[in-house]
């Protein structure tokens, strides 16, 4: 990564990449794309917000963890819809997740026993249908979401 | 990009009433520890944070809200939470945020609750 790539471009008539500079923020370029294509291909309102929330989140990971907050990092977000789903892989230039953090405890958090962050994982894991951490690629590390059109 | 929250401090039968534009995010700390500090200096014990619809809100903007909720249980406050979308309710109950603070559905009905405990 590093070459001149536009924001967002359409690979083919299914398919859209969205590059992020490495910064806070910027996930929402991301999370507002993918909430448009979701509409445009047909997908309720509550399960675009749900799928928006997850892209945030991976995005949030992928610019703090994954690329370390380094400034000349970005992320690639590629979205694809075929058959009722929609899938969104999130490339950052790290090495993956080595830890995943513990299960939140709210109550724990509270008496400040777990730290207050680790939510963004959990909460993709409940809002889209499946996801997989820690695909390495050639371009870096992926994380896969899915999300199916309901009937 | 950074976003900075605006939270103006009103008050309404008793109750502290954070009125927030904009977005919930780690950059929203600072804002959010001024309001608190602010409404501590004048005695507050009932805080009502009302979020816009439209707020964008993330895990960074929620592990504000979770310290917040630590200093507010410390202090034996009480918090109530208004003017959230249907789907970041749904969020603050996945996190169990609304173990802490109740989430009303309108603002009248949050200070009904607040100022009648």
């Amino acid at each position: 990564m590093g070459e001149e790539r536009e924001m967002v471009r359409m690979l083919d008539g299914q398919t859209i990449e969205v590059s992020l500079p490495n910064r806070l923020g910027y996930e929402r370029i991301a999370m507002e794309t993918s909430a448009s294509f979701a509409r445009i291909v047909g997908f309720v309102s509550d399960r675009i917000e749900d799928l928006k929330t997850a892209v945030a989140e991976a995005c949030l990971n992928a610019i703090e963890h994954g690329n370390k907050a380094r400034p000349d990092a970005r992320v690639i977000v590629t979205m694809n819809y075929k058959d009722g789903v929609l899938s969104v892989s999130v490339v950052d230039e790290g090495e993956g997740i080595e830890e995943f953090p513990e299960e939140p405890d709210i109550l724990e958090k509270i008496e400040n026993l777990q730290t207050p962050r680790g939510l963004g994982i959990f909460l993709i894991k409940r809002l889209v249908d499946q996801v997989e951490f820690n695909k390495m690629t050639s371009e870096g590390h992926m994380v896969r979401m899915v999300i199916k059109m309901r009937g | 990009m950074e976003q900075e929250i605006q939270i103006r401090l009103e008050r309404h039968d008793g109750v502290t009433v954070f009125d927030m534009h904009g977005d919930l995010t780690a950059f929203s700390e600072p804002f959010l520890k001024e309001a608190y500090n602010n409404a501590n200096d004048e005695g507050a014990r009932k805080i009502l944070l009302k979020f816009q619809e439209s707020a964008y809100i993330n895990s960074g903007g929620i592990a504000v809200l979770i310290q917040l909720l630590a200093e507010t249980k410390r202090n034996n406050q009480q918090i109530g939470i208004t003017g959230l979308s249907e789907h970041f309710k749904k969020i603050f109950h996945m996190v169990g945020i609304t173990k802490f603070a109740k989430i009303h559905n309108t603002v009248e009905e949050a200070l009904e609750s607040l100022s009648g405990s």
